[in-house]
């Protein structure tokens, strides 16, 4: 119970502080969904000249990028501060979420809100609502799959922010590797042979991201959705045992800082 | 005068050599871009049972994409510092060197793009070759493609100044930066070439200038022709020079603006 009144007060004083400077939160919000907007207009062109990717057609491919937009956009405005955990460890800034009583790891995670998330947040939820047929039916089932991308998202951000636990200095290898699970998460997963695509279901879990949500929108099976459930659990649990070991090697950087 | 300007490009460019170790993770984007699109454009022309698609046979969209991504990946984030030093108030220190500030940070952005550009260019011949298995191209490809590209490069350097500057009126110039680079995805030709295009969206795209960023070079790589490169190089010196009119009018709004309160 504790948690969630953490993670909610966070989310309010987060919200309140970005509306400080409102011209800039609409202005960015704004501009992350023109961007959205932008990409799928690469797929239009694509499917103007192949009408179907292995099955995949451009109403696939908007219900894909609606829900990684969706999850990505509740991940990062919920737990902004996972893509700066790397940072956090090798500037010894960790110490401020240590001494406090609430759960180090949940703390950090929420104590920042990307204000550009809200942007692609409602960019996947207006282009499901409104370009989708029956997407007002399938909500609730679009709610949970774009809620379980985020949390694998967030999830991931932990575990590559993490090396630094280990490795030091790991900044662009912990963004390059996000990067890797949002850029492959927008692509349908049938179109990697092999190697590739055993990789976006294992190391790099883009598939669980983006097609398998997709797939199980457009096409229900209760045990795709048990084993997604069951992926998002084990991999917020090695987040969190990861997050924790690295804690053990952690040193402190001695650094003062005054937080408002 | 020239020389300040060089050797402020200099010193960028042995900054990025400096830290070499984060230019090689930035390579790796090039690696990611190329897995997924040779495999997207594989499929495409697999399923569909084509050869060629306006006129690109898959190796030469690939070789396309991978010299596309060249150029974008060494382009400029000046808007980065510039917005930030003026958010700061610290834009107020480097005006009192004695160069003048957009020309200043169009040589930093330059130095800054010179090293990534060749990493880039290594990383991508190494990629598509292992993802093709043929070389296409030619040495007056190779050529046309350097000249193109350092011009393209020197045009996203004045459009990331023009970005930054903004700074002095709006709070936030991220999303600005964000709209102009996914317009060099889409009509700029970074992802699909212009000729997959409708004709209606080839003639617009043709007229303005991202083009001139991403598929002017790219394609005077894979298809070398001198009349559309002299097309193309003709273009980026216009855009060079209205975007330079442009930046000039803009530094002037600016220094009117600028108010400095002591330090």
């Amino acid at each position: 119970m504790k948690i969630w009144r953490l993670i909610s007060g966070y989310v309010r004083h987060n919200f309140m502080a970005g509306m400080a400077y409102r011209g800039a939160f609409f202005l960015q919000i704004f501009g992350m969904m023109i961007n959205n907007l932008m990409l799928l207009f690469f797929w239009n062109m694509m499917f103007l000249s192949f009408p179907t990717l292995n099955g995949w057609e451009l109403q696939d491919i908007i219900v894909l990028y609606s829900i990684v937009a969706v999850g990505f956009g509740f991940s990062v405005v919920i737990f902004g501060n996972a893509s700066r955990l790397a940072s956090l460890i090798t500037s010894g800034e960790l110490d401020y979420y240590l001494a406090l009583p609430a759960d180090p790891l949940v703390h950090l995670l929420v104590s920042r809100m990307s204000l550009s998330g809200w942007g692609d947040f409602f960019f996947g939820l207006l282009l499901y609502l409104f370009v989708l047929p029956s997407a007002w039916r399938n909500l609730p089932l679009f709610l949970l799959l774009s809620l379980l991308a985020g949390l694998i998202s967030t999830a991931f951000a932990v575990l590559t922010g993490s090396l630094a636990f280990w490795l030091g200095e790991s900044e662009q290898l912990a963004a390059q590797l996000r990067m890797a699970l949002l850029n492959f998460s927008l692509y349908p997963v049938d179109i990697f042979s092999g190697g590739v695509r055993l990789l976006l279901y294992t190391i790099i879990p883009a598939a669980f991201v983006g097609s398998v949500p997709a797939k199980l929108l457009t096409d229900f099976d209760i045990w795709w959705l048990a084993g997604l459930i069951l992926v998002t659990a084990l991999m917020g649990g090695l987040a969190s045992w990861v997050f924790r070991l690295g804690l053990r090697r952690y040193e402190s950087g001695n650094l003062v800082t005054v937080r408002g | 005068m020239l020389t300040r300007y060089l050797f402020v490009a200099r010193v960028a460019a042995r900054r990025q050599w400096f830290y070499r170790r984060e230019l090689f993770w930035r390579s790796i984007s090039m690696i990611l871009f190329m897995v997924v699109f040779i495999a997207l454009w594989k499929t495409a022309y697999q399923v569909s049972g084509r050869s060629e698609l306006a006129g690109y046979s898959l190796a030469q969209v690939i070789w396309y994409l991978g010299m596309a991504e060249t150029v974008m990946l060494s382009t400029s984030r000046s808007f980065v510092e510039i917005s930030e030093a003026v958010k700061s108030g610290s834009v107020a220190y480097e005006l009192a060197r004695p160069l003048s500030y957009p020309l200043l940070q169009l040589a930093r952005s330059l130095g800054n793009s010179a090293p990534r550009f060749l990493l880039n260019l290594m990383v991508a011949l190494l990629v598509v070759l292992l993802g093709t298995g043929q070389l296409v191209g030619s040495v007056p490809g190779l050529l046309a493609f350097l000249l193109t590209a350092g011009l393209a490069l020197l045009l996203d350097a004045l459009f990331a100044v023009l970005i930054g500057l903004l700074a002095f009126w709006i709070e936030e110039v991220m999303p600005v930066y964000l709209i102009y680079q996914k317009l060099l995805f889409s009509i700029g030709g970074l992802f699909l070439p212009l000729e997959i295009f409708p004709l209606w969206l080839q003639r617009a795209a043709k007229w303005l200038p991202f083009q001139l960023i991403a598929y002017t070079p790219a394609r005077a790589y894979v298809a070398f022709d001198v009349g559309e490169l002299v097309r193309g190089v003709m273009g980026q010196l216009v855009y060079i020079g209205v975007l330079s009119g442009v930046l000039w009018l803009l530094w002037r709004l600016v220094q009117r603006r600028l108010v400095v309160h002591g330090g």
